[in-house]
């Protein structure tokens, strides 16, 4: 079966069409499946964390999947980030070094993404951000990974990859795994057999909200990244089977998508420009905290 | 602080990494019982390099499921965090007491939400 892959941005229509590619081939199974690039104009390289969300269900039903007809400018972005390098093609050097390359994670892997994160974040072409900046940004995808760990309930792993946009002065990271995502999570929790997708991500992203058994609390994660965006006046998005949702410029757009994403998406950029300090001016006492 | 026990919880966890729930837990097993035996406690954050909300939830914030804010209060300090892990520290524990004050509260509120869409 071939299928054809536009062109794809972070953006709703980017994530919409991928998952209209899981779409067409969640049926297939011991098939040959080909990804056909010939009418992508440009493919964001962050993208190819959602995307490799549908290609690692196709080959855990042992489909044969291969890719077509790249442009050449297209190959060089994604052999930059080693997302070819799951099709066997070398991977080239990121000379600019701005990219955080595309990696599969184990759900357990959490001491590997540090390594990762501190190798390809330091002294690189990743600008120097403040101290509280890059530590804010770093709890941020580990509270997002550790969602990814603990909810999935896929033995698919974890799909990373990030870009920095040094005329915009942006850094993106996307994390995406290929579970169950946040709508069962909550109709399973709440026991709401109809939730939506859309209603299913805004009831994740409410304060205390979390659908982590064994009667402990939870359910900030999301909470806390969103307060750091807003500050930072970066950009949140979650894409989870039918929804949609982002954040930036202070407003929350929630929007249904055409198709079933098989998974979740977390993609947080940021401004790295920012030199806010992310804390109170007084520190806390003990006896404040308690 | 008199007959004080410290914590520490980058040799307890092995880690200088605090981003999982099993470690999170380790740590709660280890104060519980002491709590319940009327010590005084210091949790050391010294050397950590990472903490993120789900470690401290189940570490510190599930300790209000079992003790009353006056004890914690008491008995329970913390060292070694930097100031904005306080803060995240504090949300953690505003969000505990919330929790256990009214753990289902927050479900039920959606229990009325509209459904509209023909996802299968």
């Amino acid at each position: 079966m071939m299928l054809n892959i536009g062109t794809v941005r972070s953006d709703y229509y980017g994530f919409n069409s991928i998952a209209r590619i899981a779409e067409e081939s969640h049926k297939l199974l011991l098939d040959s499946v080909e990804l056909n690039f010939s009418d992508c104009r440009f493919f964001e390289a962050n993208m190819t964390a959602p995307l490799y969300a549908v290609i690692a269900r196709l080959r855990n039903d042992l489909n044969d999947v291969s890719i077509h007809n790249l442009s050449s400018s297209i190959m060089t972005i994604l052999k930059k980030n080693h997302f070819l390098n799951v099709f066997n093609m070398e991977v080239l050097m990121d000379t600019n070094q701005t990219t955080l390359p595309f990696k599969i994670f184990k759900y357990h892997a959490g001491e590997q993404f540090y390594d990762y994160l501190y190798s390809y974040m330091n002294g690189r072409g990743i600008p120097s951000m403040s101290q509280a900046l890059t530590k804010r940004f770093r709890q941020s995808l580990f509270e997002i990974f550790q969602n990814a760990a603990i909810h999935s309930q896929s033995e698919s792993g974890i799909f990373v990859c990030g870009q920095f946009f040094p005329q915009k002065h942006r850094l993106g990271f996307t994390i995406v795994d290929a579970g169950i995502g946040i709508r069962e999570n909550v109709r399973r929790y709440i026991k709401q057999e109809k939730i939506n997708s859309c209603a299913a991500i805004r009831w994740a992203m409410s304060e205390g909200n979390t659908t982590k058994t064994g009667n402990q609390p939870g359910g900030l994660g999301l909470k806390l990244i969103k307060d750091f965006i807003r500050k930072n006046k970066g950009k949140l998005q979650i894409v989870s089977r039918f929804g949609y949702y982002a954040f930036s410029d202070n407003e929350d757009t929630v929007i249904k998508m055409d198709h079933d994403f098989p998974g979740t998406c977390v993609n947080i950029e940021i401004n790295t420009q920012d030199t806010s300090s992310y804390c109170l001016k007084s520190e806390l006492r003990n006896d404040e905290i308690f | 602080m008199d007959n004080g026990i410290t914590i520490k919880v980058p040799d307890l966890i092995g880690s200088s990494l605090c981003i999982s729930a099993e470690d999170g837990q380790k740590i709660f097993d280890k104060i519980e019982p002491l709590l319940k035996n009327g010590k005084q406690i210091t949790i050391s954050f010294k050397n950590i390099t990472m903490l993120i909300s789900l470690f401290l939830n189940v570490s510190i914030g599930q300790l209000y499921g079992t003790f009353s804010e006056e004890d914690i209060r008491a008995q329970v300090k913390v060292e070694g965090l930097s100031s904005d892990d306080l803060e995240l520290l504090k949300s953690v524990v505003d969000n505990a007491k919330k929790y256990y004050t009214n753990p289902k509260g927050y479900d039920d509120a959606w229990l009325d939400e509209e459904e509209d869409e023909n996802e299968q």
